[in-house]
């Protein structure tokens, strides 16, 4: 197989020289990535040939500092970068922390009862598989402009994301362990603190994660149609001015901050949070376990 | 499911009198369903008319109505074709190329490091990026929807190829080499059985989120579809309209995860005997 090729032909190339050196460099794992950075602007700059709505890398980094710094605007746009994060991020955080509380109350209660799991598991699997826009549209509906629609779809789209880990959580717990609990009588309050919540905050922290990502994109979602100051907002802003590479520098602001967020913070807590179960995985069934967003419970 | 339950109540000793656990498992289920669709048409009914008003939450029956003019009229056939038809090309498009991405990464080392940033990263992105990139670049066409759909997928199929690579019997592998195996037999006959069941569970994943960015997609930029029918009737300031397609959407959904999704499942792995217990 190319694995073992692979691996004999890295060791075999033990003659010296720079020639060497170079190969060795090519070859390196650093230099794939950057590779693969290289290779993803040449496919921008490609789209930017193809369409010349597109706007290209270069253009588009000189808009991103100038939303970023001011620029050449002497000061009058200063600041558009934090206003807008400062206003959607509140929006951001309540609408987590309320699916937070909720979808770990809501998994409790399905994860502890057979019937309840009958009776609410497919609501629960209707809510996860529902996108975040129909939620936008029918809170701008009902709530008008304003924080109260953004922060609830905030809430609607990442709620059931928590509830389902949360259950999962619960249901690993195992039989055996549950079955004994009960047999002694242990009393509700200590099979919660010893049994269920040892057992279920790696969960809790997967559907954090999961409720951060899909949060995100409901909070852009909502403001995009419903606000008039926050990241979606000001991504609207320039969309509807037709100036793409605005546009497009929001873009990359918005997807750098929940790449940085979840790769820096999420993975690692999750990481932490699964070590006793993932001890033995290969590297490779990890990353597939990290991207699948919360989506195994349906 | 269904045999065991009629093998054991007809072995066990007090007859059929004693329900076995699955029977009773698929009875609370059903009745958990019924119970629960009732109770939610019921506490709908409640809040649509004293809490909310019927203006802002339509009552259960005039959705039902509106869904069914829907449905009689042809808009639901032809809307929901056109949005399979799209899902089918982008989960075309993400196979074709997930496949020869996830082989890469599953094989060599060099590879992997280079597709690693994209393959992690591509689940955090925001789905709006895609609707409205897609816009920019293909103006309002068929194009848009599709290559986002495969974007979207694309990542989880080649991870999971990879995966299915990774955990393949090394041995079975060499000792076909040693026997003198053809490539073609080895690839034929451990390589794709192997990864198959990673494949699909891939495909799996990446259908819940391929369906909500085609929404998105549709919703931006399409002039047909469910997404660009909810988009249609948000504008008019519709709820019953936006509510009778998103139920439709519901429905559509669940039909296509239970009954095709389950049975092609199914079929694909019917040589795993574990399975059908």
């Amino acid at each position: 197989m190319s694995i073992a090729v692979e691996r004999t032909r890295t060791a075999g190339s033990s003659g010296g020289g720079a020639a060497d050196v170079l190969r060795r460099f090519v070859r390196s794992d650093r230099f794939a990535r950057a590779a693969s950075y290289v290779f993803l602007l040449l496919l921008w700059w490609l789209a930017s040939v193809y369409e010349d709505r597109f706007p290209a890398p270069l253009e588009t980094f000189q808009f991103l500092w100038v939303e970023v710094t001011g620029g050449s605007h002497g000061g009058v746009v200063r600041g558009e970068f934090l206003e807008h994060f400062a206003s959607t991020l509140p929006r951001f955080g309540l609408g987590i922390a309320i699916s937070m509380v909720l979808g770990i109350a809501v998994g409790v209660v399905i994860g502890g009862s057979k019937w309840a799991e009958a009776l609410f598991k497919d609501t629960l699997l209707v809510l996860l598989a529902l996108p975040a826009i129909i939620w936008a549209f029918l809170t701008q509906m009902w709530f008008g402009l304003g924080d109260d629609a953004v922060v609830i779809t905030t809430f609607l789209s990442a709620f059931p994301f928590v509830a389902v880990n949360v259950v999962q959580g619960i249901q690993a717990i195992p039989r055996e362990l549950r079955r004994m609990s009960r047999a002694f009588h242990v009393p509700r309050y200590k099979r919660l603190r010893h049994m269920q919540v040892p057992a279920v905050t790696g969960y809790i922290f997967a559907g954090f994660r999961f409720a951060v990502i899909v949060g995100w994109n409901a909070v852009l979602l909502s403001e995009w149609f419903s606000s008039s100051e926050g990241v979606g907002w000001r991504s609207r802003y320039w969309y509807d001015a037709n100036r793409y590479r605005g546009f497009l520098a929001w873009v990359i602001l918005f997807i750098g901050f929940i790449v940085l967020l979840d790769r820096l913070v999420l993975v690692r807590l999750q990481r932490r949070a699964f070590r006793w179960r993932d001890a033995q995985a290969s590297a490779i069934e990890r990353e597939a376990e990290e991207i699948d967003i919360g989506v195994k419970g349906a | 499911m269904a045999q065991t339950t009629t093998t054991t109540a007809g072995h066990g000793p007090r007859g059929t009198a004693h329900l076995s656990l699955a029977a009773r498992r698929r009875i609370r289920g059903v009745a958990g369903l019924l119970i629960g669709a009732g109770g939610f048409l019921l506490l709908w009914t409640i809040l649509s008319r004293f809490v909310f008003g019927e203006f802002i939450l339509p009552p259960p029956l005039e959705i039902g109505r509106e869904m069914w003019e829907i449905v009689e009229s042809g808009a639901f056939a032809t809307n929901f074709w056109a949005t399979i038809e799209r899902l089918l090309y982008g989960f075309g498009l993400a196979l074709a190329i997930g496949f020869p991405v996830g082989y890469l990464m599953g094989t060599s080392r060099w590879w992997r490091a280079f597709f690693h940033d994209m393959v992690m990263v591509a689940g955090s992105i925001p789905g709006i990026t895609y609707a409205v990139l897609a816009l920019v670049l293909f103006g309002i066409s068929i194009l848009g929807p599709v290559v986002s759909v495969a974007l979207v997928s694309m990542p989880y199929i080649a991870i999971n190829v990879a995966e299915g690579l990774d955990s393949v019997d090394r041995k079975l592998v060499t000792m076909s080499d040693a026997f003198g195996r053809q490539r073609s037999a080895v690839v034929r006959h451990v390589l794709i059985p192997t990864i198959m069941p990673f494949a699909f569970a891939g495909v799996r994943l990446s259908i819940a989120l391929a369906w909500k960015v085609e929404q998105l997609t549709e919703v931006f930029g399409s002039s047909s579809g469910i997404g660009f029918q909810i988009r249609r009737e948000f504008e008019d300031f519709s709820i019953p309209g936006t509510l009778a397609w998103v139920f439709l959407f519901i429905l559509f959904m669940l039909l296509v995860e239970r009954f095709i999704l389950v049975r092609l499942e199914r079929y694909l792995f019917r040589w795993r005997i574990e399975d059908q217990a």
